[in-house]
């Protein structure tokens, strides 16, 4: 594990620091493809449009994640009623793309819709003016990660233990109060993956910008990862696209850090695990 | 739980119009690979297809493409991979949380952190060493990396998991004599059930749709997963497939995936009273 | 962040290690000349059947690995590095070409050069594109002209014939205009070049050549010229929506456009769409924009290199030399329905036929696509950049701006 994971870290880590195109040998280069980097124009536009990516990943699929969980829960026949979440996350790359272009091109499916119901919005370019491609995109990928969010809480609603939700209902508590004093801290464990999970899948947002935009028009709409993508895959300029990778890694460390240190030692001091 | 009836009709109704939105981009792909090439048109995608066409599609997906033959790699790749991933993620979590391993925290950090770097920039030194290691293009390579892969989610889950039973589970078992394995094997993977279903389910499917790892870790028709079939079908510059049969394809290799989830529902309901307990 | 500072120590030990392994580019040829080649590429042509005639004739059958996706060249550029190297697979004949010879991973084909050019195989406008340094790489498969498609019935409908000169073609677009079908296909993302292709070879091919080797600039005030005079087509509403995802063989199909310029290859593109050749879609020579003496038509290539270090070397060249020859050409154009680039095989179909006569008798002169032509970094930006400029109309100038300064950075570096 430590081997296929962290070699072709390390690896990069190297190549980082030389100009290399994948063939030949890496030359040093010191820190010239950081400069380059964090000179570049397009790459701060690639930091705010990740920035965009992370905030939307954690309001949206997480939100109505946990919405159609707490919704769908404690009554038969419930787990139908999450299928319809779920159906995204099954569907194959392709199958999304193809669906996302039919529905966001230029005078695609949604505008045609937009146009039969006579609302307003048909002029919308929904891919091709920035930031509304951004954000429609944030939709798309919302579309496709709340069933698996759902399902999540789901499994951490299971896990509440039976007795202080009785104590508090014999108590008087319901609806809203019952679920923000008791069901809500008591779900931190399934919360912490869930957001722990939509912080590093938000930074290292890739398929579906990829799928739609590419991270045009003239790179508007480029994540990080498509600006390491684009450089290394494209271009083969394995150094710079390393660097970028680089980046992005110890962005999306620290933030885990940030969060799971708090998290996980809230969780485990409270609930006597860990250390 | 016990809710009331009215508050339950109202989250039914909620849900069913919510999940009615989530269904309607799916919409688009069924009544579009439900269409002759001549039927097709980028101006009508609302316009249903007909159920003989989608027919037709989805046999010339079958007969005339290497759809199925790469189907059976991808079904061995996605239940073993995730299987093991499963059973090793449950072990770090057990491990870290409940026999409070020395150091717990950084060994979980370190298996957390694999998820961490893009997958797309491990694909190309993967090569190189799988090539030197006769990995490559080898179903125990492919296992290999899935499992290695999906290890992460599943110890993360599980971990998270572990630390919501309390404590007093293990000591009540340690008092009765039981040993550490047994406590594992016989109370805490079968309490866990439902949560080890979730991460099965969830990396199986991941595993299914992966793309990038297969289309360069394998060349064979005896090892190549079916994704990079799939996005081949898709360029069709100077030949190729017709475009409402690449639209059945991609609803073919997605159904399997989609009845995961289908026939889980009724595990998931077994779980659910497990986890009330 | 202890835990990063043990791997840190093993990391110059292990990317030693790396480096120290992976220059073994030793020759391994096993010498066989019959027998299955491993074949990586990455197109949707239908090799297995192409297969089965080349079992029969030279008994080399494929073993053929479809990919997809720019991960397709960082997975060869690497396998040159492993034992894996492929016998044979498809590239394109730009920079990308230029760095595997010089860095000496792929095999010379001279000398099949040198026969097939000698034989009347291939024309030695041809040639060219594949010499690197006064040497020949790679071997082609397809040399592709890029004409101009267009929908028979509404060109009859309309009474419109096909146009010789570029103002005639001009007359054809402003009659279906005001009639309401939309005369020409474009597109962002990849193909947003093909109209500055058109244009810019059309008007000067003198300039088109100068500015892929980096002699003339992008915001060369002739080049602007043709910007501005792009620009005044998208403004009469001469092209559909450049965003719309749709196929060109369908907006064909359905009549929403008249013409789309496109390889030869577009035949099959065609007859996926349902259309049949001479009767629903025929095609024409685009004529120049500033006419001279010959014609400028654009050619687009595919070629099949063999890997210098692969164990199939001679297998590979062996399957690349017999390709190229008549025996090869004639049953694969045959099964493509494309224009043979072998003048001694036959033509498949009568619209092929009439089109190889055509270029056969007239005056035309042979550029390499743009997206060949252009060097590798200056190409990314140029297609993001046209893509933007097709995308949002207006003075062409910040787009060609950006388009040098990535020309500048990439011919600083040469």
């Amino acid at each position: 594990m430590l081997l296929v994971f962290y070699l072709p870290v390390l690896y990069t880590f190297y190549l980082s620091f030389t100009e290399y195109n994948g063939l030949g040998t890496p030359e040093f280069v010191g820190v010239d493809n950081f400069a380059a980097m964090f000179g570049d124009s397009a790459f701060l536009g690639a930091v705010r449009n990740t920035m965009i990516w992370v905030v939307g990943t954690l309001v949206l699929p997480v939100g109505l994640g946990l919405l159609v969980a707490v919704l769908a829960y404690g009554f038969r026949g419930s787990g139908w009623l999450r299928l319809p979440f779920l159906v995204p996350y099954a569907l194959s790359g392709v199958a999304v793309g193809v669906i996302w272009s039919f529905m966001l091109g230029s005078g695609g499916a949604l505008t045609q819709a937009l146009q039969f119901l006579n609302l307003p919005g048909t002029e919308l370019r929904w891919l091709q003016d920035s930031p509304l491609n951004t954000v429609v995109m944030v939709i798309a990928a919302a579309w496709q990660g709340v069933g698996v969010n759902a399902l999540l809480f789901t499994v951490g609603l299971q896990s509440i233990p039976k007795e202080p939700l009785e104590a508090a209902r014999i108590d008087g508590a319901t609806g809203w109060r019952l679920f923000s004093t008791i069901t809500w801290p008591l779900l931190r464990p399934s919360t912490t993956v869930v957001v722990g999970l939509s912080i590093v899948n938000g930074l290292k947002t890739f398929d579906v910008v990829q799928a739609m935009t590419q991270g045009g028009p003239a790179r508007s709409s480029e994540t990080l990862a498509l600006t390491m993508y684009r450089d290394t895959f494209v271009n083969s300029d394995y150094g710079l696209g390393s660097a970028v990778a680089i980046f992005l890694s110890v962005v999306t460390v620290g933030a885990s850090i940030i969060y799971l240190r708090r998290q996980l030692s809230l969780s485990s001091a409270s609930l006597g695990g860990g250390k | 739980m016990t809710p009331s009836r009215t508050g339950i009709i109202l989250r039914v109704t909620v849900l069913a119009l919510l999940g009615a939105i989530w269904l309607v981009p799916v919409y688009l792909l069924l009544a579009n690979a439900g269409k002759t090439v001549g039927n097709y048109s980028g101006s009508t995608l609302w316009q249903p297809g007909s159920l003989t066409d989608l027919w037709d599609n989805l046999r010339q997906v079958a007969t005339g493409t290497d759809i199925p033959r790469a189907l059976a790699n991808t079904a061995v790749y996605s239940v073993v991979a995730p299987a093991i991933a499963v059973v090793l993620g449950a072990t770090v979590g057990f491990a870290v949380i409940v026999l409070k391993l020395r150091n717990g925290f950084l060994w979980f950090f370190v298996i957390y952190c694999g998820s961490v770097f893009p997958l797309q920039m491990l694909v190309i030194p993967l090569f190189d060493s799988y090539s030197r290691l006769g990995l490559y293009d080898s179903l125990t390579g492919m296992v290999l990396i899935y499992s290695i892969v999906c290890l992460p989610f599943s110890a993360f889950v599980m971990r998270n998991f572990f630390a919501g039973i309390a404590e007093s589970v293990f000591e009540a078992a340690v008092v009765d004599g039981a040993k550490t394995l047994r406590i594992f094997t016989t109370i805490y993977l079968p309490m866990s059930s439902s949560a080890l279903a979730v991460v099965f389910i969830l990396q199986a499917t991941w595993v299914w749709n992966d793309l990038l790892l297969g289309l360069i870790l394998t060349q064979s028709d005896t090892t190549r997963p079916v994704m990079p079939v799939l996005t081949g079908l898709q360029s069709t510059e100077g030949g190729g497939a017709s475009y409402t049969v690449v639209l059945a394809a991609a609803i073919l290799v997605s159904l399997p995936t989609a009845l995961l989830f289908l026939v889980s529902q009724r595990y998931f309901a077994k779980g659910l009273a497990l986890g009330q307990y | 962040m202890k835990t990063l500072k043990l791997p840190a120590g093993l990391a110059t030990v292990v990317v030693t290690a790396l480096l120290a392994t992976a220059c073994g580019g030793e020759a391994n040829d096993a010498g066989a000349t019959t027998g299955e080649l491993a074949f990586a590429h990455n197109k949707p042509w239908d090799f297995d059947a192409f297969s089965k005639v080349s079992k029969q004739d030279i008994d080399i059958s494929l073993k053929s690995t479809q990919y997809s996706g720019d991960p397709y060249r960082a997975f060869i550029r690497q396998s040159f590095r492993t034992k894996e190297s492929p016998g044979l697979f498809t590239w394109e004949v730009s920079t990308a070409l230029d760095e595997l010879a010089e860095q000496g991973v792929i095999a010379e084909t001279t000398d099949l050069w040198t026969e097939a050019v000698e034989k009347g195989y291939v024309s030695d406008a041809v040639r060219q594109l594949y010499t690197v340094d006064g040497k020949q790489y790679c071997t082609p498969i397809s040399v592709d002209n890029w004409v101009m498609f267009y929908n028979k019935a509404i060109f009859t409908k309309y009474g419109l014939s096909v146009p010789t000169t570029w103002d005639e073609l001009m007359q054809v677009a402003a009659t279906l205009k005001q009639r309401g079908v939309t005369p020409f296909w474009n597109q962002t993302k990849n193909f947003s070049f093909v109209w500055f292709q058109t244009l810019l070879a059309g008007t000067d091919l003198r300039l088109y050549n100068d500015l892929s080797t980096g002699k003339a600039k992008y915001t060369d005030p002739r080049v602007v010229a043709v910007m501005n005079n792009w620009l005044e087509l998208q403004k009469k509403g001469y092209f559909n929506d450049p965003g719309q995802t749709d196929f060109a063989r369908d907006l064909m199909r359905e009549g929403k456009i008249a013409m789309a310029p496109e390889g030869t290859w577009f035949t099959a593109d065609a007859a996926l769409a349902g259309m049949t050749m001479g009767k629903d879609v025929d095609m024409f020579v685009i004529p120049a924009v500033t006419p001279g003496a010959a014609t400028p038509i654009a050619i687009e290539t595919a070629p099949v290199c063999v890997g210098e270090s692969s164990k199939q070397k001679s297998l590979g060249l062996k399957f690349s030399q017999w390709w190229m020859s008549p025996q090869g050409q004639q049953p694969w154009v045959k099964q493509q329905g494309n224009l043979p680039f072998n003048s001694d095989a036959e033509a498949p179909t009568p619209q092929m036929k009439a089109l190889k006569s055509k270029l056969a008798a007239g005056k035309y002169e042979y550029y390499n696509r743009y997206f060949e032509a252009t060097p590798v970094p200056i190409r990314t930006v140029a297609l993001e950049q046209f893509s933007a400029f097709l995308t949002n109309r207006g003075d062409p100038m910040p787009y060609l701006t950006a388009i040098q300064a990535a020309a500048d950075e990439y011919w600083a570096g040469r």
